[in-house]
């Protein structure tokens, strides 16, 4: 009935012609503090109650998320049933809309309350942990990261409320909503659209924070701002923070210190949880908390007496941390009063001594983001302003770009290799951090480069898959594949859109992050600054990309093309080559084939025939010209030799007058 | 420093001259020998011909063009009458007799005239002509170049102003 009623106003935005999306039709109680919730239908005779999440324009969704959880059923995952762009009449433009089936006992806890209804001890195993735990299994077999473990992310799957699931993770970048108190120490220091994918530990600590929560009924430090949530974290351990003095069962406490662990190489895994859960218990895990100096280190008037504090304390005060890092009163306080004579050394070999000249230093930037890597290596890149972690960094660069914010930093920050520095002071060989690594060392040359088809826009493509081209050309089609490319432009194209070319700096970049087949050679014509070889590179990379994806007949995009050939046509010196091209584009833009206009334009036999031709008509023209120049400088010469040849016939004349006058006297006197 | 040169014309021409020597005496000897036997053909040529002597006595320059014009037209007038000399009677009375014929004289004479004004009004006509061509030429090579850039555009002519400059 109400799909009739939502038809009749056309309210309905189709997904794959399997789902209806009822535009008019909210659901407040399921929506994400960024994505909105509608009810959604599934167009089959089909009993599943479904709602979709609108994925916020400009946010990149987790696509591999969206990808590998496609219709993967668990009993501790809220059910990701399809996934699609689709038209989204509200916002003008088309956006990521994700279908899962609804649960049915609504959300554990709203979004923003502190204190609820909690969870008691008898039932968190059954209706929590056991769901939880079959949901952490999931996404280890996968290789995935949730990073959306919080209790407002928690839905009762069953009206009757008899178990959990963890809700939507993909429609925002990984933890971006989640509160520092339920992120690891580490995390929480980070931005949160930079916090990264992470790893398993992330989502079993945040599994610990939340079931922490839900059995006391309410979020510990609710309220206090995250600085002072890390700080206490630091100071008391993650298990305090959370779980404090509330009173406990034994077992409980046992899982609860195992996953809020704040060394991430003790913290439980799935196999201990597994144990826990077959009831073996395992001895459990007495809080590390982080060394104390003997005496306190004097910063910006604040006295701290751990290294992790300090280092925060000197990221966020980043000019002022230079002189104490320089005078070595930094590498004293680590080696006399921290004891800790492996950073002091580290410190040391960084810095070059007190006595190093100024000249052998690191930069101050790169000094201090080194020394608060030194201070607390489990701590994200520091970089000025920026926090982030690795491989968050794509993430981080993508939000800001969509929020407009300023990307210098972030680039700023790849080019002098920070994230070296990052990884230059992990404790273990992780083969994962090389690969990273040298994905970032690709990125500096993006950058280094600059160029149309680099720049940081190569960096946003090349590190967020998930990111569609943000050129205004192809923006409201949500291009999130190179298939996708072409039939956008076309229609921006047919709808008359089209403002300057078509490849601009992010598609481009675009294709180059995204194409599987070689277009160095175009890529390079592109960025020339001679408009006809850019031109010509321009067409070329279209043209490529048409045949290489078997793309049919582009109208559109073709005339839009057609009418940017200018400066290809007049590479040809020919006049009559040119009208003949001028006369021939129209017919190609007729076929939509971007292939045989670039064969036309670019035929190197034409070409050779008419670079030949108009040397042959140099040398023509010089010669003429020379000529003209000797008539006209010539004039006395000339002079000369008319009075010579004039002298010449008259003596000629007169020889020849005597000649025959001889001849015929001769003759008349013999006959 | 000027002998020199006139020292090396004098070697290229010595041989030839010491070559032409004998030959060119040898034509003159014969010449003599043959006077007693023309003389009254020499004696109407000398008078017939004075113009012509003069004309070749008095050019200067390299190209002496004037005794032949001159000469070729003075021996066209004459030519009557050195016909009738020798197909008549070669002696020296009739020489005499034609030398005094003032018809022979306002012949010879009159048209040696007319060789001199062949020879000065010819340089104004083929002047003129020349000069005609020329500008044709020129025209011609002009529209060469009009169709070259109309075909090729003004990149044709780009850059060959400096090369004519270095020429």
């Amino acid at each position: 009935m109400a799909n009739e009623q939502q038809k009749a106003t056309g309210a309905i935005v189709g997904l794959r012609d399997r789902f209806s999306i009822l535009l008019g039709s909210p659901l407040p109680d399921l929506a994400m503090p960024h994505a909105q919730a509608f009810v959604a239908e599934e167009k089959r005779d089909n009993p599943r109650s479904l709602f979709a999440l609108i994925v916020r324009p400009g946010y990149p969704a987790r696509l591999n998320i969206l990808r590998t959880l496609k219709g993967v059923e668990c009993p501790g995952l809220m059910t990701l049933v399809d996934w699609g762009v689709v038209d989204w009449p509200p916002a003008n433009r088309k956006v990521i809309a994700v279908i899962y089936e609804r649960p049915m006992g609504g959300r554990v806890v709203a979004v923003g309350a502190n204190e609820f209804k909690r969870i008691d001890e008898n039932d968190v195993l059954r209706k929590v942990i056991n769901p939880l735990t079959a949901a952490l299994k999931v996404l280890k077999a996968q290789n995935l990261t949730h990073r959306a473990i919080r209790p407002s992310n928690m839905y009762w799957a069953t009206a009757e409320k008899e178990r959990i699931v963890i809700g939507d993770c993909a429609t925002v970048p990984p933890a971006f909503e989640q509160p520092v108190i339920v992120e690891t120490v580490e995390s929480g220091m980070a931005h949160p659209a930079g916090r990264g994918a992470g790893n398993a530990a992330d989502d079993v600590y945040a599994f610990g924070a939340a079931v922490a929560c839900l059995l006391q009924g309410r979020v510990p430090l609710a309220g206090a701002e995250p600085d002072v949530i890390i700080r206490m974290k630091v100071l008391q351990g993650s298990y305090s923070v959370l779980v404090g003095d509330e009173r406990l069962p034994l077992p409980i406490i046992e899982i609860l210190r195992g996953a809020l662990c704040d060394d991430a190489h003790e913290r439980w895994n799935n196999d201990s949880i597994d144990l826990w859960l077959s009831g073996r218990r395992l001895s459990p895990l007495v809080a590390k908390i982080e060394k104390r100096a003997a005496r306190d280190f004097n910063f910006n008037n604040v006295d701290y007496s751990t290294a992790r504090e300090l280092a925060i304390a000197m990221a966020r005060n980043w000019e002022a941390a230079v002189p104490f890092i320089l005078d070595g009163r930094l590498e004293l306080w680590l080696r006399r009063s921290l004891d800790n004579k492996e950073k002091a050394a580290s410190l040391a070999a960084t810095t070059g001594g007190p006595a190093a000249s100024a000249d052998k230093r690191p930069t101050n930037d790169i000094l201090v983001a080194k020394v608060c890597l030194i201070l607390d290596s489990g701590a994200p890149i520091r970089y000025k302003g920026l926090s982030v972690m690795p491989d968050g960094i794509g993430s981080f660069l993508a939000l800001t770009l969509a929020e407009g914010g300023d990307v210098r930093l972030i680039a700023e920050a790849i080019m002098r290799e920070i994230p070296h520095c990052w990884f230059e002071t992990r404790d273990a060989y992780n083969p994962d951090n090389s690969t990273m690594e040298s994905v970032f060392r690709a990125q500096k040359v993006y950058l280094d480069r600059g160029s149309i088809g680099f720049g940081i826009e190569r960096v946003l493509y090349e590190m967020n898959e998930s990111m569609p081209c943000l050129s205004p050309s192809t923006i409201d089609d949500y291009v999130l594949e190179l298939r996708d490319l072409l039939p956008a432009l076309n229609a921006t194209a047919k709808k008359g859109d089209q403002k300057g070319w078509p490849v601009d700096r992010h598609v481009a970049a675009f294709v180059a992050a995204r194409a599987s087949f070689d277009i160095d050679r175009q890529m390079l014509d592109l960025a020339s600054p001679d408009a006809s070889r850019s031109s010509m590179g321009m067409l070329n990379l279209l043209a490529v990309i048409q045949w290489r994806l078997g793309q049919g007949a582009l109208y559109g995009l073709a005339g839009w093309m057609g009418g940017l050939m200018h400066p290809a046509i007049n590479t040809f010196h020919s006049r009559q080559k040119r009208k003949e091209l001028e006369k021939e584009i129209p017919r190609m833009v007729r076929e939509g084939s971007l292939v045989e206009l670039s064969r036309l334009l670019d035929s190197p036999e034409d070409h050779n025939l008419d670079r030949q031709g108009f040397e042959q008509a140099k040398m023509d023209w010089l010669a003429a010209q020379r000529e003209i120049r000797d008539i006209e400088s010539g004039k006395v010469v000339y002079q000369e030799r008319a009075l010579q040849m004039a002298q010449q016939t008259a003596a000629l004349i007169s020889v020849t007058i005597s000649f025959i006058t001889v001849i015929l006297l001769v003759i008349s006197r013999l006959f | 420093m000027a002998a020199k040169p006139k020292n090396a014309a004098a070697a290229q021409k010595g041989p030839a001259g010491g070559r032409g020597s004998p030959n060119r005496v040898l034509i003159m000897l014969t010449l003599i020998a043959l006077v007693p036997f023309s003389l009254p053909t020499l004696l109407v040529l000398f008078v017939g011909m004075l113009p012509t002597l003069v004309a070749a006595l008095g050019e200067r320059g390299a190209n002496r063009y004037a005794w032949i014009c001159v000469g070729g037209l003075n021996f066209a007038g004459l030519a009557s009458w050195l016909l009738t000399l020798w197909f008549g009677h070669h002696d020296f009375s009739y020489a005499f007799h034609v030398i005094t014929d003032i018809n022979m004289l306002l012949s010879a004479y009159g048209a040696s005239t007319v060789g001199w004004v062949l020879y000065l009004s010819m340089p104004p006509l083929v002047t003129t002509f020349m000069a005609a061509t020329s500008q044709r030429r020129a025209s011609v090579l002009l529209a060469q170049q009009r169709k070259l850039v109309d075909l090729w555009g003004d990149d044709v002519a780009a850059g060959h102003v400096d090369e004519l400059d270095l020429d």
